[in-house]
């Protein structure tokens, strides 16, 4: 009996690692072959020339390229608000927090990560009707708005995953720096926070991802159909995943399906190149960390 | 301690010093002085308080959730004596001239080389010309030197237990310290492991004053010119190395401690 569970739980394990590729693979395929044929020159830039668009010397009407650049400013943006702040918080978290403090903060933590990013728009547009009436008439949303709202809704990976990281170090490692006379500043920044790189790595790619792949946050606090490429923080933008709802609801051609297609596959480059990005970067901190300096006897 | 005719010869002195972790009592009111030049061997059954003690040397204690430490512990820093809890010395400097060891090897997860030199470069603040030449010191003082010559890159996990508790050694030799605590050194280690770490200490006791946990009788005769016996945070027993040949004494000692 206890051998027939076994052999059965081996085989659903298998099944289930299966049947994810290949719905992962039969994803990655579909949108290959539906985008591929779509991804061409007049795809980013429309009816433009690619030099000029380039160049900045002329709007790219219709192309992607204006998406493509809002969806990158958006995630470089929220990405530089949210990873500061959410590794620091879950370094207080996990370091610093006393137990009265720590559970109320986690608690919070935990609420934000159950909000749903609609609510997150909701917020920042009555943010801005806020303002508006009280000490900035001019406010309006814009780029830098939706950049907020986007790290506020990724915050609470990086916090508990920096977290979960550090908490998961075992407690030798904790006490070796220290009992060698480390500041407990220079444990955290030369010990520990290598040692938890890993994991805090996992927290920035989900983080990117999400931002990258949000669409209810940007409706209500700054994208417009077929805006422009972004010229300042304060501009109305466009982002790759609106444009692919955008394309895919209110299309009238086959030609405009196939374009939602395309950017849907450029989507999926983009963020993956930020995740190789993120990898890279990780990769270089943690050779310089483990290097050590050549001794010649 | 007016009553110490010559306090040069010792290295340090405990004066009724009282550890507790939030309600438990670990330590009571103990009274010790460590000599220059010897091998202190700290004996008696798990929880007796040992590791606790140990940790007083260093303030490491204080690392660990509700502890309170009462009672004065010094030290003789270059004929000066400094009460370690006191304002004279801030933890940072106290834990940079009291090496420890740990019971496992508890090596930064990088390389061989590294574990040493982060060390040198952050608490001494020593720059790159002299690292190098310090690390080799250090490698050599623990005989460790001709073993990782070659892989000085490699990660410390790839090497043996032993070597890595005599890395572990060796990265506390390169700061200088004042006084070695070891923490059952040999806990994790084999039989021949165990003994090469015994020869380095018997070699070493005359630079550094030991305090050294074990929970092995026959290992504190190989290794102590005094073996303090603790019991239920006590100290029960103050033995040299002449009580050692007295069998009586010995197995007294046994039936009271084990």
């Amino acid at each position: 009996m206890h051998r027939c569970l076994s052999f059965g739980f081996t085989w659903f394990g298998w099944l289930a690692a299966l049947v994810t590729m290949g719905a992962v693979g039969i994803f990655v395929g579909f949108l290959g072959i539906k985008g591929l044929a779509a991804l061409n020159l007049r795809l980013f830039f429309g009816e433009a020339s690619p030099w000029q668009v380039l160049l900045g010397t002329q709007p790219a009407v219709g192309g992607l390229w204006p998406a493509c650049l809002g969806t990158l400013y958006l995630v470089l943006l929220s990405s530089l608000l949210a990873i500061p702040l959410g590794i620091a918080s879950g370094i207080y978290l996990a370091r610093y927090a006393s137990p009265g403090p720590k559970r109320l903060f986690g608690f919070a933590v935990d609420l934000l990560a159950g909000i749903p990013s609609i609510l997150m728009g909701l917020f920042g547009f009555a943010l801005i009707l806020l303002l508006r009436k009280t000490i900035l008439p001019q406010a309006n949303t814009g780029l830098l708005l939706s950049a907020g709202c986007l790290a506020l809704l990724v915050l609470p990976y990086l916090i508990l995953t920096t977290q979960t990281a550090l908490e998961g170090l075992s407690p030798t490692l904790h006490v070796a720096g220290l009992s060698l006379g480390f500041t407990p500043w220079q444990n955290l920044v030369h010990i520990l926070l290598p040692a938890a790189s890993r994991g805090i790595l996992s927290g920035v790619i989900l983080a990117v991802g999400r931002a990258a792949e949000d669409t209810a946050v940007i409706l209500l606090t700054g994208v417009v159909a077929n805006a422009g490429a972004p010229q300042s923080l304060t501009d109305k933008f466009t982002a790759l995943p609106f444009h692919i709802y955008y394309l895919a609801a209110e299309h009238r051609t086959a030609d405009e399906l196939a374009q939602a297609f395309g950017a849907a596959l450029m989507l999926l480059l983009l963020t993956a190149s930020l995740y190789a990005l993120a990898y890279g970067l990780h990769a270089g901190i943690a050779k310089k960390w483990e290097h050590t300096p050549i001794i010649r006897p | 301690m007016g009553t110490h005719t010559d306090n040069s010869t010792l290295a340090a002195l405990v004066d009724g010093l009282s550890v507790s972790f939030g309600p438990r009592q670990v330590l009571e009111n103990l009274h010790l002085s460590l000599a220059k030049g010897r091998l202190h061997v700290l004996l008696g059954r798990s929880g007796a308080g040992k590791t606790t003690l140990l940790r007083a040397f260093n303030r490491l204690n204080e690392c660990f959730p509700g502890c309170r430490t009462q009672g004065s512990l010094r030290l003789n820093l270059h004929q000066q004596w400094v009460d370690i809890y006191g304002d004279d010395l801030s933890v940072i400097e106290l834990r940079r001239r009291v090496g420890m060891v740990f019971q496992t090897p508890n090596l930064l997860p990088t390389g061989v080389a590294k574990n040493i030199s982060l060390p040198l470069k952050l608490v001494l603040g020593l720059g790159k010309n002299e690292i190098p030449a310090r690390v080799e010191w250090a490698l050599q003082q623990v005989h460790l030197w001709e073993e990782v010559r070659h892989r000085l890159a490699a990660p410390a996990a790839t090497l043996s237990g032993g070597q890595q508790q005599r890395l572990c050694l060796a990265r506390v030799l390169a700061l200088e310290p004042m006084l070695l605590l070891l923490d059952e050194p040999t806990a994790s280690l084999d039989f021949r492991a165990s003994r090469k770490i015994e020869e380095l200490l018997l070699t070493l006791k005359d630079r550094y004053p030991i305090l050294a946990v074990s929970h092995s009788l026959s290992q504190a005769r190989r290794l102590g010119d005094e073996v303090l016996v603790m019991k239920d945070g006590r100290l029960a027993r103050t033995l040299n190395r002449r009580d050692f040949q007295d069998k009586t004494m010995l197995e007294d000692l046994l039936a009271e401690v084990f």
